[in-house]
């Protein structure tokens, strides 16, 4: 099932996108190029900064892990260079969870770090924020009863596969590059090439190309990759700006 | 060739040293690195190569157990104390004794019970603190900073996630007498249920005294250090008093029983750029070089960040890297390691496993 989301539903900020996931809905604002504090100014660079929001109360060290991992993995992605001496600032305010959340046997940070890293960078498309390339995640977990990876699992699966032996997050650029990795548990070095291989065949698999799992095609549409799935959203979205010019 | 750039370089080099490398820190990395001779860092080390660990244990008194480690000029104090948690405000979570006798828990369900055991009551308190002057980027008298909040964050899913602590270790338990016929020997009068009366809760208060570079690494050796010297006293449950009373003999005070030894081992990845070299020299542009253990200027310099955590321990072949178990990945800011880089970060990570080994076995 590829993610819902809908860009710019908010009209105050400069960008925005809404996001929903196996269970995770997500808001995510991005203001920017705006100005910077005299304190975080780079010289040579745009400053980025990432607030996460929790769905129930307030941010605690695990929403500032997450801000500074997703601040890492956007820093790799936006054109920093582009806005010297500016800001950019993002804000991701979860606002829905699936309710097994809590007992799925996997860090909670690690599941939803996908989810906010695909919504920050829809926010960041809608802002026109120039970016280098485009970033696909998946959540894989490799659970103790068996050795096949279960790629981008909903919480329900998760729960029915515990004991969970290791959870992977891993991030691609547009070229399918590893942009970023999550692992956690007890693994192998070839576990871990796995469990990368399955999430490289989810997240940047060639649309048209001689994939082994037919059975994605099953849901019509719903077909080909998360990469495929995020240009056709940009596809869309620039279709929707070049309206005027298209119509006649 | 080399005649050209060994006559450019001194003209241009006219700057001292501290200040080429506070100008301009990028090049003053990659001159160091592409130099053709020597390949050495700015802090005189080679790319694969890392800081000693400096162990000492036992340093503070009023602790169950302490370490001061010191990696180059990364200095970490670290204190455990215990702290009893009686059963009856431990909410959230019902022990249930195991039926089957206390066998030595290896399953993935029991670790799984255990690991829910500790952080629904929360009996692993870690802390991070940054002292005043420790790194320039901290600011006196704020709330903690992102920094040291991350750090936190890190250090306490990997106490949870690598199961370090046994549940048993922090368990005061309680066994009723049986008032049954004193004839029957002793083994088999202990069929009444242990009770469980308190548990141990452990701070772990992580002190910085300086950053320059590696703070995850030495945050855990230090933790590790401090675990590793840590007593308990033996506390039993008084029935007359119906409380738990500590012994004072430190002869009976018990060690915890770690699981395994997950070591850390970071790395940052530098990215040449070509465009720094005026005199045309793109013979080696877009290299990227993998330094282990960066300090905090390499760390300043360099995006991608890697960092691993591996368990030689259990395993029978020593430094290879598929025998090599992984608790941890953690890779951010770039797209320089992939999966072959990873196998060979994998290796060095278990080179340094074997290091960090020696040196907390020797203290």
């Amino acid at each position: 099932m590829h993610p819902t989301t809908q860009l710019s539903p908010l009209h105050r900020a400069d960008g925005s996108a809404t996001y929903t996931s196996n269970g995770y809905t997500i808001i995510g604002a991005v203001n920017g190029p705006i100005e910077v504090q005299r304190r975080d100014e780079l010289p040579t660079e745009a400053t980025l900064e990432v607030n996460v929001r929790p769905a129930v109360g307030v941010g605690s060290p695990r929403e500032r892990h997450l801000e500074t991992l997703l601040h890492g993995a956007l820093r790799s992605v936006v054109l920093t260079e582009s806005l010297p001496r500016s800001l950019v600032q993002i804000t991701l305010q979860v606002s829905g969870m699936p309710s097994e959340e809590g007992d799925c046997g996997v860090s909670s940070s690690l599941s939803i770090l996908p989810h906010l890293l695909h919504t920050a960078l829809l926010a960041l498309l809608s802002a026109s924020i120039p970016l280098s390339t485009i970033l696909t995640a998946a959540l894989v977990v490799i659970p103790s009863s068996s050795s096949t990876p279960l790629v981008s699992p909903t919480a329900n699966q998760l729960l029915r596969a515990k004991p969970i032996r290791s959870a992977h997050v891993f991030a691609f650029s547009g070229d399918g590059s590893l942009l970023m990795n999550e692992s956690d548990g007890v693994f192998s070095l070839q576990e871990w090439d796995e469990a990368v291989e399955a999430t490289e065949e989810v997240c940047c698999k060639e649309e048209g190309g001689v994939g082994l799992s037919e059975g994605m095609e099953v849901d019509g549409r719903e077909g080909g990759s998360l990469d495929t799935w995020l240009r056709e959203v940009v596809r869309g979205k620039v279709n929707w700006e070049m309206r005027w010019k298209t119509a006649r | 060739m080399a005649s050209t750039t060994e006559a450019a370089h001194p003209a241009s080099l006219s700057l001292p040293r501290p200040i080429f490398a506070a100008v301009s820190p990028h090049p003053f990395l990659q001159a160091h690195l592409s130099a053709s001779k020597s390949r050495q860092r700015a802090n005189g080390r080679t790319a694969h190569e890392f800081r000693a660990p400096l162990v000492n244990t036992g340093s503070l008194t009023h602790c169950n157990g302490s370490a001061v480690v010191r990696l180059g000029n990364t200095s970490v104090v670290c204190g455990v104390r215990g702290e009893l948690l009686k059963a009856e405000d431990a909410q959230g979570y019902t022990y249930t004794p195991p039926s089957n006798g206390d066998n030595d828990d290896t399953e993935e369900d029991d670790l799984e019970e255990e690991r829910k055991e500790l952080s629904t009551l929360r009996l692993l308190v870690p802390n991070v603190e940054l002292s005043t002057g420790s790194t320039p980027a901290y600011i006196p008298g704020n709330a903690p900073s992102s920094t040291a909040q991350t750090l936190l964050t890190r250090l306490h899913s990997l106490l949870h996630s690598t199961s370090l602590i046994r549940a048993r270790d922090l368990r005061i338990t309680y066994t009723p007498p049986s008032f049954s016929d004193p004839s029957v020997p002793v083994e088999e009068q202990e069929q009444a249920d242990d009770e469980l009366k308190a548990y141990w809760t452990l701070y772990i208060d992580i002190f910085f005294i300086s950053i320059d570079g590696s703070a995850f690494d030495a945050a855990w050796l230090a933790l590790l250090a401090a675990l590793q010297n840590t007593r308990l006293p033996a506390a039993s449950w008084d029935p007359d008093f119906e409380t738990v009373l500590c012994d004072d003999d430190p002869k009976k005070a018990r060690a915890l029983a770690l699981r395994g030894l997950p070591v850390p081992a970071s790395f940052a990845v530098f990215e040449g750029r070509g465009d720094w070299d005026e005199s045309g020299d793109d013979k080696d542009v877009e290299d990227s070089w993998v330094l282990s253990d960066p300090d905090a200027f390499e760390e300043g310099v360099c995006r991608e960040a890697v960092c691993l955590v591996v368990d030689c321990g259990g395993t029978g072949k020593r430094g290879s890297a598929t025998d090599a178990v992984v608790r941890r990945v953690e890779k951010n800011g770039g797209a320089v390691v992939g999966r072959g880089e990873m196998r060979s970060l994998v290796m060095r990570a278990a080179e340094r496993w074997e290091a960090v080994k020696k040196a907390l076995a020797s203290v």
